[in-house]
Order: structure tokens, then sequence, then C-alpha cells
């Protein structure tokens, strides 16, 4: 481990102040969960952390809002998930959080940090001898003709095909939610849909925050799209693993018919996938096995398989339609 | 003596592990105590041509950095399987040469385990690569025979009987079948860990382990001290698997960096380390023909192995001595090969051998069964044996049917229906009923025992062996308070630490056969010397009445068949354990496993609702630390068929899913209902006590159970572990 200076921020002023002002290797810390595990095997290597998980109100949550669900960035993933409200009203994002990493991790885990974990590739992680265009830019990428069989079928470049881990990121993409951020120029409220950035040519740059803004909280539009939704996550263990192929799924249903319908996929992306040409294709339908599978394969339309990965195309098409199936018995 | 069954009794180190206050190695701490970290390899294969240690010295707490350049001088362990004492034959850090990603290449000591860390993560090594090889299937890999091997003979010879392959060409109904077995890692919660301590040219070295006395001699051997000088304390382990039954790669340059600072080294692998600096179950792959009459009398099984071996060491196979032996068939034909690649040596992870033999055996044994309309139970009862088909001996016992019949009543067998997909959950779930056996050789090693009898009614006793929380303080705690009356309280074990008795190796299931006759024996010794005293109603106060502090006797057992030049080599930390063929019998333990499995209609997800496991060891000692054994060996199953593979990228070598997050253990959520039974009939033969092993048979079986479910509920013939949702989709 390097050495790094550890500072406990009082304010939200001050927090952005001391990261702002630090430099580059100026880091916020919120739960830890990623970032002290990405220290130990050297993908991060910050010279300053400034915590916030002081900050008061960051951690507070409100799902009882008539016009939106707002979710500090500083709360639990096991606190949030397990709200009753949620569980009721939105199992989308109470499974999502639920489905994430094991009992301990959510305890520390906050929503924001959540937000921003960095990609399980293997050869991300591993370091040397890997090249790796996340870690040290232009190095080249290992995965792609490595063991690719869990990076991304959607949204790859040729610089990188690592997956977006995260599961509560893609309920909340489902779910048209927003972000406050905050930075030294202020306030700005960015759509979740923004937030994570696919590859390209710079994989290092994983999302539109800067180094300097930090998110306040998360914002959910209310919405009767949450009673009948699910986040389905199929994944090689029954807990404590990331997904092979993930859905969140929300629908508005008239009798059989879909009035509204919201898919994203994880799991199988560079970033959360937010699926709308499924959407548009379930819109006025009757929900049936048939319509559920066409949109499955709607979801997963100019998906790319690598070398080991391509059952996870099939697979994420069969994962949207079951999990369309169990959001409508929840209609 | 163990004619009635043993109670139900608790673990006797359950109260102090679940409130943390079991020591193990890592807990141990000293004032001034220095801390290490391993630098490691990044090439699959070469020559370290320079070593840049400027900046690891340049981290503030460091203390010392040790490369070959320094530790030229320390011998090599010499291997387990070669007469000496090292899971591998080459000591790293000792010469430029890597022979594998991940070999240790530095030592950092340092002030904190942090620095030292970050003094290991500086050290900058330039190497000189070669080419390497490190899966079965690596373009002009070095395949070699076993049989025309180094390795000793008779016991690596390959196994046969009859004409297997006349016998098979011959046969009515010729099932062939090739399987694939992954590398695989164990995984103790227990890292390894050692904290080595030099006082007055006396080493200690605290190390979780299966094999004290292999630490204490190799290290004698590796610094050139007498193994007087050496202590090695391992009264609790954090699991072991095969993973500690030898003298580990880190140990002695914990040792060295202790000498030469002149304080006390603790040294803790990490876990992305540990997948490259000890053993790990080799990548194997199986072809298997198997001949029966039209009836379903299995006549002739073939079967050929290829199995990873490193390029340093022959680390020989024994899949043959389980496949010839499961069932009553006449003409047998074992090939086994070894192919040299470039990673460290592998080793004995639990079932080393009789886990991938049965998964393919097993597997070609209920494709005979639909091939033949025969119900898999009633097939596999009729082929049953009482004789040994490989040296023509009976078997001392075997209970083996009655593991089925029981199994297959607790488990509701004969609901079952026959045709694939024909049965289904209330959610479209396909449901299969899957059934394997196992068996694993009844071994024995020689043990000396100490038995002291103290006037306060205080027992202690020491024995060979090492509890890795199998359970093995319970079970001899057991025959204590049976022939003692003693209370459990009143019994201090000394085991798994030198100086008392010899450590020997405890693995391949051998430590209740060896270490409960040895209590047995030792209680006979010391009633019969109690006879000539006062008569009283408890052995402690005998001795009070005739005013003794204390009595003790030591007893020395060779296992049957042993020579008494055995005990050389138990007093020198080598293997000195027999089975599975004694004069006159053979001895196995046997299992049956019966393993619902539930696929789900589209996403094809696997689930294994519940198991029904039938066992036959011999008498039970500890029922209760039994039956967690044989759980525990049905969950390393379910892992093994389902779960577990350590990923290779050949471009890179080494392992590349090296920890616990990507490295895919089951979980509590991935374990249902697993209801187990033992058959509890002794076996007197083999010993005294009646008892054979149980640890290793518990797991053997489990993966092919499991994939004849998927059979069951799919209709899909599944030969390469683990069975994954891409096998089904």
């Amino acid at each position: 481990m390097r050495p790094f200076a550890y500072a406990r921020a009082e304010t939200e002023a001050a927090a952005i102040r001391a990261v702002s002002a630090g430099g580059p290797g100026t880091r916020f810390l919120a739960g830890g969960t990623t970032l002290y595990d990405l220290m130990k095997v050297g993908a991060e290597a910050p010279e300053r952390l400034v915590d916030i998980n002081a900050l008061p109100g960051l951690a507070s949550f409100d799902t009882g809002g008539r016009r939106e669900l707002v979710f500090g960035a500083g709360a639990r993933m096991s606190d949030v998930a397990a709200d009753p409200r949620l569980v009721a009203e939105y199992p989308v994002l109470s499974d999502a959080l639920w489905k994430a990493a094991s009992q301990q991790l959510r305890n520390m885990a906050s929503l924001g940090g959540n937000l921003l974990q960095r990609t399980r590739c293997a050869y991300f992680r591993g370091g040397e001898p890997f090249t790796c265009n996340k870690r040290a830019p232009g190095s080249g990428c290992a995965a792609r003709d490595g063991i690719d069989r869990g990076h991304a079928v959607l949204g790859g470049s040729e610089a990188c095909i690592a997956t977006y881990p995260g599961d509560w990121a893609v309920a909340l993409v489902a779910l048209d939610a927003v972000v406050d951020v905050a930075g030294p120029n202020g306030a700005r409220t960015i759509p979740m849909e923004a937030l994570h950035r696919e590859p390209g040519a710079t994989p290092e740059v994983e999302t539109s925050l800067a180094r300097d803004e930090m998110i306040l909280r998360i914002r959910v539009p209310a919405t009767q799209l949450g009673r009948a939704s699910t986040y389905h996550k199929i994944r090689d263990r029954e807990s404590y693993a990331f997904a092979l192929a993930s859905a969140a799924v929300a629908l508005r249903m008239e009798g059989e018919v879909v009035r509204e319908a919201r898919v994203a996929l994880g799991g199988l992306a560079t970033r959360p996938w937010r699926a709308r040409d499924a959407e548009r294709g379930l819109v006025g339908q009757r929900l049936t096995a048939e319509a559920a599978r066409a949109a499955g394969d709607a979801a997963l339309r100019g998906a790319q398989p690598g070398h080991h990965n391509s059952f996870r195309i099939e697979l994420g098409a069969r994962t949207v339609a079951d999990a369309l199936m169990i959001a409508r018995q929840r209609a | 003596m163990s004619d009635t069954a043993y109670p139900d009794a608790p673990r006797i180190d359950a109260h102090d592990k679940v409130r943390g206050a079991l020591r193990y190695a890592a807990d141990e701490a000293r004032p001034g105590m220095s801390h290490a970290a391993l630098a490691t390899a990044t090439v699959a294969r070469g020559t370290v041509l320079r070593i840049d240690l400027a900046a690891a010295r340049a981290v503030p707490g460091v203390r010392l950095v040790l490369t070959h350049e320094e530790l030229a001088g320390l011998k090599q362990p010499g291997f387990l399987m070669g007469g000496g004492y090292g899971f591998q034959s080459i000591q790293p850090v000792t010469s430029s040469r890597i022979a594998y990603r991940g070999q240790p290449i530095a030592l950092v000591a340092a002030d904190s385990p942090e620095a030292a860390a970050e003094g290991a993560r500086l050290v900058r090594a330039e190497y000189a690569s070669e080419p390497h090889q490190v899966t079965l299937d690596a373009p002009e890999v070095d395949i070699v025979a076993q049989a025309d091997s180094p390795l000793p003979k008779p016991m690596f010879a390959d196994v046969t009987a009859g004409e297997a392959d006349t016998a098979y060409a011959a046969a009515a109904i010729r099932i062939t079948a090739e399987f694939r077995h992954p590398p695989q890692h164990q995984n103790p919660i227990e890292m390894l860990s050692t904290v080595a301590e030099w006082r007055d040219g006396h080493l200690t070295v605290h190390e979780g382990t299966q094999n004290a006395e292999a630490i204490r001699h190799g290290l004698a051997r590796q610094l050139g001290i007498e193994p007087a000088r050496i202590t090695v304390r391992s009264p609790s382990a954090g699991g072991g698997f095969g993973q500690k039954n030898s003298l580990q790669a880190h140990t002695v340059l914990a040792a060295e960096a202790a000498r030469r600072l002149e304080r006390p080294v603790k040294l803790v692998v990490s876990r992305a380390q540990i997948f490259h600096d000890s053993s790990f179950r080799p990548a194997s792959r199986h072809r298997i023909r198997l001949g029966a009459d039209a009836a379903g009398r299995m006549q002739a099984l073939i079967h050929e192995t290829d199995s990873q071996t490193s390029r340093h060491d022959f680390f020989p196979t024994q899949y043959t001595e389980l496949s010839a032996r499961l069932y009553g068939i006449a003409s047998f034909r074992g090939r086994e090969r070894l192919v040299r690649t470039d990673v460290q040596t592998p080793g004995y992870m639990r079932a080393p051998y009789e886990h991938p033999a049965a998964f393919a055996v097993e597997c070609c044994v209920d494709e005979l069964a639909y091939r033949l309309g025969q119900d898999p139970v009633a097939l596999r009862l009729a082929n049953d044996t009482t004789t040994d088909p490989i040296t023509g001996q009976p078997y001392s016992s075997r209970h083996l049917a009655e593991c089925l019949r029981r199994g297959a009543a607790r488990f509701g067998w004969d609901r079952r229906s026959m045709e694939p997909g024909s049965m289904r959950a209330g959610d479209g779930s396909l449901i299969g009923w899957g059934v394997a056996i196992g068996a694993y050789k009844a071994a024995t090693a020689a043990a000396i025992a100490k038995l002291r009898l103290s006037a306060d009614g205080a027992v202690t006793f020491s024995v060979g062996g090492h509890e890795m929380g199998q359970g093995i303080r319970t079970a001899i705690s057991a025959v204590l308070v049976r022939r003692l009356g003693v209370e459990p309280g009143r019994i201090t074990l000394e085991i798994g630490s030198t100086g008392t008795t010899p450590q020997h190796l405890t693995a391949g299931s051998w430590g209740t056969a060896t270490t409960i006759p040895a209590a047995e024996e030792a209680c006979d010794t010391l009633l019969r010397a109690l006879e000539a005293l006062p008569s009283r109603p408890s052995p402690a106060e005998r001795l009070r009445a005739a005013g003794r502090p204390h009595l003790e006797v030591e007893v020395s057992r060779c296992a049957p068949g042993q020579p008494d030049a055995v005990m050389g080599r138990l007093t020198s930390g080598l293997p000195a354990a027999i089975g599975p063929a004694y004069p006159g019998y053979v001895s196995f333990s046997h299992v049956a496993h019966f393993v619902e499995v539930r696929v789900e209609p589209a996403t094809r997800r696997i689930r294994v609702p519940r198991v029904v496991s039938v066992a036959d060891c011999g008498r039970v000692i500890s029922p209760r630390t039994a039956a967690s054994q044989l759980r525990g060996g049905v969950v390393w199953g379910i892992g093994a068929a389902l779960r577990e593979v350590s990923e290779v990228d050949p471009r890179y070598g080494g392992f590349l899913n090296a920890d616990l997050a990507e490295y895919v253990l089951p979980v509590h959520a991935d374990i249902g209902t697993i209801d187990v039974e033992f058959v509890d009939e002794p076996d007197p033969q083999l010993n005294g006590a009646g008892v054979k092993g149980l640890g290793e048979v518990a797991m053997v079986g489990v993966a092919p159970a499991i994939a004849n479910a998927v059979h069951h509920a799919t209709g899909r013939r599944l030969r390469e572990l683990p069975i994954r949702v891409e096998n089904l989709l």
C-alpha cells in the first residue's frame, strides 16, 4: 500500500475545496468498498483522500415524495434496500441493491460510490504483466484476445471491452433518474444515462464527472411504473457475484397490454445500458412470451461477441424476457 | 472396543471458534516483530536478468530485502513425492530461474505489513523470457507416460487386471467418452502464514499446517541445522484440504529473514499469491471405455488420463487406483500420463484423484444405465462386489450397497421417472435426480502416542495428528472420554506441534484411522498399568490411592503390514502411511450421493435444492463433526461441479481469477438441504476401533451425481466441469 493523506471533511463546500485544491491525486472517500480494494491491487493510487462520510444529510433518503424519490449519495446500500416503501412500490430499485455484493459490503457501501464502482476486468485489476488501456492508457487491451467470458458485448471499443459491474445504476437508468452533483463551479444535474461513458478511445475516462465534482444525491421521478418492476440478475452463484446478464424492467400495463415499458441491461455492456428499441417494441403489445422474447432480442441487437462470451447475448435476451414476465405479475 | 455407537457430542473447539478465541498462526504477535511480503515474477518462464531494489529499500520502515543473490546458499527442500519435504522440489528466491508466473523473486521485511507490501510492489525485475506452455492442449506440450517416468514402481505403475481391450472389443454394449476437469484451487479461509522466531539458536515456526514434522525436517535441510533446533507449532489450522500438506515455499524465507534481522518475522501470503505459491488441483482429461453385456454386467473398463504437472516435478497421479475398484469389473486397464507445464507443482486437493476419476466413470455408468434402460441404482447394485478386482483380495468391509439402498430410501428415489426431462416443478423448472457412488482408500499411518493421567484427574494425550477444522480433536476426545471416564474439559490434546510425538502428515483421510487406534491402545496400556494399583472407582482415584502424582504410557503403532523400519520415516518427517492394500485384504470407505437439481427453463441456472448422502466410513467416532465433514464434502462437490475453475490465459501463464470474488466458490445461498447418514458399521479387520476415513470420500461422486441429475433434467450429457449456464442455453 502506498502512503496517502487522509482528511475528514465537515461540510460539502470544504470537501469540494479540499479535493479541488488537492490536485489530481486527491479523491473523495465514501464507503471505501471500491476505492480501498482498488488501492490494494494497485489500480488506484491516490495521494490524498477526503472522507465525506460525516457530511450532514448526505446519508439521508426519502422514498415518500409525491413527485420524486430522493437518495442521499451517502446512504448505505443495505439501509435503502430494506426500505419498505421501496420494496413494495419500486422493487426494481430494492432488488438491484439486494442483489449486489454481500451483506457486509452493502452495509458499508454508499449509493453514490456504488455508481462509480469500477470494472472487475481481471486484466485491469491484475496490473503487470497485463496490458490495460484503463490502467495505462495506450498500453493495449489484454482482454480482447483473452479470457473475455465476463466482458461486454455492448458498447465496447478497440481500446476496451470492460463491463460496467454495477446493478443499482442499471435500475436507475431504467427509471430516468438524475444525479445532482456539486463542484468548485457550482451544482448541476446530470441524467443517470449521461453519467457513464462508453470507453471509445479513452477508456480511462469512465464518467462525465470532473474529478472534483461530488455526487450529492440521486433523484428518481415518482412513477406508477415502479410497482410492476424487477431487477433480474443472472450470475455464476446465488450471491456475491457480478451479473452475467441482468435486466431492470418496469411496466405500466392496461390489462394485458403494455402502455409504457422501461428496459435496461446490466453486466452486458460497458456502461448501464438503456434498451429503448426493446421498450418501443413493447408499447401497445399484449405481453406474451413471444413479445417478451422479441423485446429481449431487440435489447441485444447489435451485440458484438468476443471469444468466450457469445452465450451472454442469448442469455441477455432470455433474461430480459424473464424479467418482463416477472414484472408483469406485479402489475 | 467400538462395539457400540458413539453419542453425538459437541465439537470441543466450537465455542472458542465462534468467539474468535482460537488462535491461528497469523494471530501470533511478538515485540519488535517484522512483517514480510513477497514480490513475484511477472513472466511465465525465464530468467531474472536484473533486479532493482532501490525503490523498495527506500520505503520508510523497510528493513531487509532478500533476493536470490542473498539466498543462493539455501538448500532445496526436495519434493514430497521424491524423498523430500516440499510441495515442489524448487525453492523460489534461491536462483534466477523463473519456472512460473507468480513465483516469488524477493522478500521484503518491514516494520508494518503495509510497508512490506509496498516495498514488495516496488521491486523491479528485468527478465529474459522463454516460451511457455500452461495448458493440456498447448502446442507441442511434453506428455510423459507415468509408467516410463522416474516415479517409483509399482506404486505408480499402470493398474491392470484381465484383458481389458479384448473384453471391451467383445462387449455387447460399449460406452466411450472423454471428460475434462479444470485446474482448481483450495482456498482455506486461513491464509498461508508463518511467524518465525529465533531464540538462542532455536527456531520456532508458527504455521497452520497438516504436516508439522515435514516443516521441521524440511527447514532443517534447507537451513543446514539439526531438526532438534526447530519447533513447529500448529495447534489449529484454518482449513487444509491438501494445500498445507507439506513444506511451503514461503516458510524458509520467513525463517531466514528472522535469522538475519535477529527479530521475529511474520509472513502472510496474500490470497492472490496463494494461487501461485502453493499446490492446486491440476487440469486433467479422462478417456473412458466401458463395456458391458446385454444384461448390464460391466465387463471391461479402460481409463486413460492426462494430468497436468509442472516442468520441474512429476506430480504423480493415481486416478485408476479408484476407477478400477468402484465395481466388480474383471478386466481393467489404466494408463496415466503427465503433461509438463510451466506452473508451480500441483498437488493433493481434497479427493485429488478420486473426485475427477469418479466424475468420469460414474457419468459413463449412468450412460450405460440409459443405454440399457435400467434404473441407475439397480445397475450399480448389480455390479457391486466383495472382492477387490485388482488384487483378488477381499475388502475388509464394503457397505456400498447399504449406502445405495439407504440413500435411495431417504431420497425417495422410487418416485423418479426414468425419462430425461420428464419431471417438472411448479415454476416450470426441469427437475433432475441423479445418483453416483464414491470410494476412497482407507489408509493408515504409523503413530507414536503418549498418554498421561494425573492424580487430579487431568489427562494429557499426544499423538501425530493435525486439527484443520475436520474435528480430529473432538474425535480423539470422544475415545478418551469413553475409555477413561474423564470429562472433556479435563483433556489436553497435544497435537499439531512438534516436540512430544512425531507430527506425521494428516491427509489422505487417515487421521482418524491413525490416531483413534493409537488412543485406544494407549488407554489399554494405561488401564493395564493401573491394574497394579489399589482398586478404586476411577483411574484418578487409583493413582491417588497409590500416592502416585501421575502415570504416563507411550505406545508405538505400525499400520497393518508396515515394517518396523517405517518408524524411521515417521520420526524424520516423511510419509509413513499404507493402504488401501493390506496383507490379506483391501480397505476402502464408500459413499452414495443422491442429488436433485432444478434447471430454470429460460436462463438455465442450475440449483441444487437437496442432496442425500450415505457414507460407510467404519465406526463413526464423532457423529457431529463427521456429519459436518460429509456435508462439507458435498459442498465441495457442488463447487467443483458447478462453480470452480482457475482461469488460465495461455499468453501469460499463471492463474487469472486469483481472488475470492472471481474464483467462484459456493456461497450459503447456493447450498440447499444436505441430508447425511452413516452406515456406522465398524471395520474390525482394519483396526480395533473399526474406523476408516471420511474427509475425502465425502466429496467423491458428488460431481457425477450432479452431472447425471443435469442429464435427467435436460437430456444433455455434459462432460466438462464446471457445468455452467452456457452449457445449457
